[in-house]
């Protein structure tokens, strides 16, 4: 009896404890995130008086609508195929001229040849789309080198070795200042003439002339951010690696090393096995975190490149979209997730050991 | 020959140590570096490694950016918001989160599974979903900038805070919870008298981690200043920075402002390395 009245006292206190906790995310993530998957079905532009109302999935159809159309090659008046003198390629029809214009326009994204037949990309949002494929790309690549030095460096954290402690202090800097700080000192190592540093090395070992801008030639401007990625964030990766190191007995090692196992196969038999664990859930918090990246794009590149977390705001607060916005923001949260039942998928269920 | 090899894989293993901690370390070094020089000593080619006078090379260190980043009062103002939200992040944090660590970690109650998943999942959540919600709900109530900042952080704070302090109080070993209880002290008595002065150095981890995500934190920031420029933070302020000194983009101003923000970090860094990767990995190893 008398344990009966301290168990529901107990049900009482811990129902007062945790209400406070859960009325805060309520406020400011549960009810939100409901009123964003509601806008996202609404035309609802910030402070405008214009009516609101429900357009069903069509800020979804206008991100995400794809089309392949094929070109075909444009003909002189004699009936042979147009050449561009630049290039000397074959000059194909204007893409606009076949690409349909209702409900959404849609435009190119790009152009490629499968089998002698020339085709265009286009969607009616090709922002988007390049949104997607350059956050997942960034998410990917950096990811995985992070994943690698991290690893390296974690490796060598666990030895004992004089200057370890400044060495640690070295490796949590990068990962504690903002990434507004590090983006800015960052940009103004890739100045794009030899005032940058980057230049300067570039030059003296003969990649670059000297006055390369990395920041502003697509075809450099994602490995740059892609570079100041890993160096922020390899840290971390490095700190939880190492934790898990740590758990591992160091007679696992020495037995090992009895058996006369060569270095190489002490790190793939006994080192990547238990830690594992460890790895699947850095790996985890590393790629949500970055498929969900905001300052490095917006600060670098504005309004140049987005990714997604900055097409969505930008959407928001230049275009006040906020359906559309809300829409993007939607499908943002379910590319998350399914790299997340993907991750879940392959490790074979996480945190089966609790 | 035993030793030689040893003694090439120990000089292998310094050069990988050395440029380990270049890569870390560069960056920072071009900063001051770059802090030191005057406008015209920035735009000298080939950038030099240390600030010197573009006539005789000789080493000529200026303070002018410094000077300029301590009179911007953009800058000045950003510091005193941030710390002003950063604190206020921490304290709720800590004072919500270990009520309900608490209960997760010590009490006996129905639910007491669901929430814990709940929380954890919690701490995964994609920030940028709820953005239009959140901006619209704090336009909606009028909520002024500081405090939509203060209670929005609490997204990616509060559910970390509370999973990393469960997972101490659990630690804690009932006996002594007990004990208390046999002496006639309710579960509160306990938990203010017994388990909070236990709880201090979790408690120093887990607000430190905190106060830094909200010092850093970017995208909220942004968001809702975009119309209230005064109530901007620090990473807002340094990714919007004009100078007062130069004209066009003030690098040697933003380095210098850099390093001042910087410099806070490192202290605390240096005194707090074990704490915070106790607490940084804490959710990792153990989750």
């Amino acid at each position: 009896m008398q344990n009966h009245i301290l168990q529901k006292k107990e049900q009482k206190l811990a129902i007062l404890l945790l209400f406070p906790s859960f009325l805060i995310l309520l406020l400011v993530a549960v009810y939100p995130l409901f009123t964003v998957f509601q806008t996202s079905i609404t035309n609802k532009t910030f402070a405008s008086s214009s009516q609101i109302s429900y357009i069903g999935l069509d800020n979804y159809t206008k991100l995400l609508a794809l089309k392949i159309v094929e070109l075909d090659p444009v003909f002189d008046e004699e009936g042979n195929p147009e050449i561009n003198e630049l290039t000397g390629k074959r000059v194909y029809e204007n893409p606009t001229k076949v690409l349909p214009r209702k409900p959404n326009r849609y435009k190119e994204i790009s152009q490629f040849d499968i089998f002698g037949h020339h085709f265009v990309f286009a969607g009616t949002d090709p922002d988007f789309i390049l949104s997607v494929k350059d956050t997942v790309f960034f998410t990917l690549l950096s990811v995985f080198f992070e994943t690698i030095f991290g690893m390296a460096i974690a490796l060598i954290m666990v030895q004992n070795f004089p200057g370890r402690g400044g060495l640690r202090v070295a490796m949590l800097v990068p990962w504690a200042i903002p990434t507004a700080v590090s983006s800015r000192m960052w940009e103004w190592m890739f100045a794009s003439t030899r005032v940058g540093i980057i230049n300067v090395i570039g030059q003296f070992l003969r990649w670059t002339n000297g006055q390369f801008s990395f920041l502003t030639t697509p075809s450099t401007q994602l490995l740059s951010i892609i570079v100041i990625d890993i160096w922020k964030t390899t840290p971390f990766m490095a700190l939880l690696l190492m934790a898990g190191l740590q758990t591992i007995p160091p007679s696992i090692y020495e037995a090992a090393e009895i058996d006369g196992c060569s270095a190489f196969h002490r790190f793939w038999k006994i080192t990547l096995p238990l830690v594992k664990n460890t790895l699947v859930v850095a790996l985890i918090f590393r790629t949500l975190d970055s498929l969900r990246v905001f300052d490095l794009f917006q600060i670098v590149f504005g309004q140049k490149r987005y990714s997604m977390s900055s097409f969505s705001y930008y959407q928001l607060i230049n275009n006040k979209a906020m359906g559309y916005s809300s829409a993007s923001s939607v499908l943002i949260f379910i590319i998350i997730l399914l790299f997340i039942v993907l991750y879940s998928r392959i490790s074979g269920g996480i945190g089966d050991e609790k | 020959m035993r030793n030689k090899q040893s003694k090439i894989g120990k000089i292998a293993f310094w050069i990988i140590v050395s440029v380990m901690f270049i890569y870390l370390v560069f960056p920072f070094y071009w900063a001051i570096n770059s802090s030191f020089k005057t406008e015209f000593q920035l735009m000298m080619t080939p950038a030099t490694f240390l600030p010197l006078d573009p006539v005789t090379h000789r080493l000529s260190f200026s303070l002018i950016n410094y000077q300029g980043v301590f009179k911007n009062p953009d800058f000045m103002r950003g510091i005193k918001n941030s710390a002003l939200v950063a604190c206020s992040v921490t304290l709720i944090c800590l004072v919500v989160g270990s009520f309900a660590a608490f209960a997760l970690g010590k009490l006996k109650f129905r639910g007491k599974k669901a929430s814990l998943y709940l929380i954890l999942s919690m701490t995964m959540f994609p920030q940028i979903s709820v953005l239009t919600g959140l901006y619209a709900l704090m336009n909606q109530f009028h909520v002024n900038p500081m405090l939509s900042m203060i209670f929005s952080y609490m997204i990616f704070t509060l559910p970390f805070t509370i999973w990393v302090m469960t997972s101490f109080f659990k630690g804690i070993p009932n006996s002594l919870f007990e004990a208390a209880k046999v002496d006639g002290a309710t579960s509160f008595q306990s938990f203010r008298i017994i388990l909070i002065p236990l709880a201090i150095p979790a408690m120093v981890t887990t607000g430190l981690l905190a106060f830094i995500a909200a010092w850093n934190e970017y995208l909220f920031a942004l968001t809702f200043t975009s119309i209230d420029t005064t109530a901007r933070t620090v990473p807002v302020v340094m990714a919007m920075f004009s100078g007062t000194i130069s004209r066009q983009e003030p690098f040697g101003e933003i380095m210098a402002a850099s390093i001042v923000v910087t410099i806070p970090l490192l202290i605390l860094i240096y005194f707090f390395q074990r704490r915070l990767i106790e607490g940084l990995t804490a959710g990792a190893v153990k989750g």
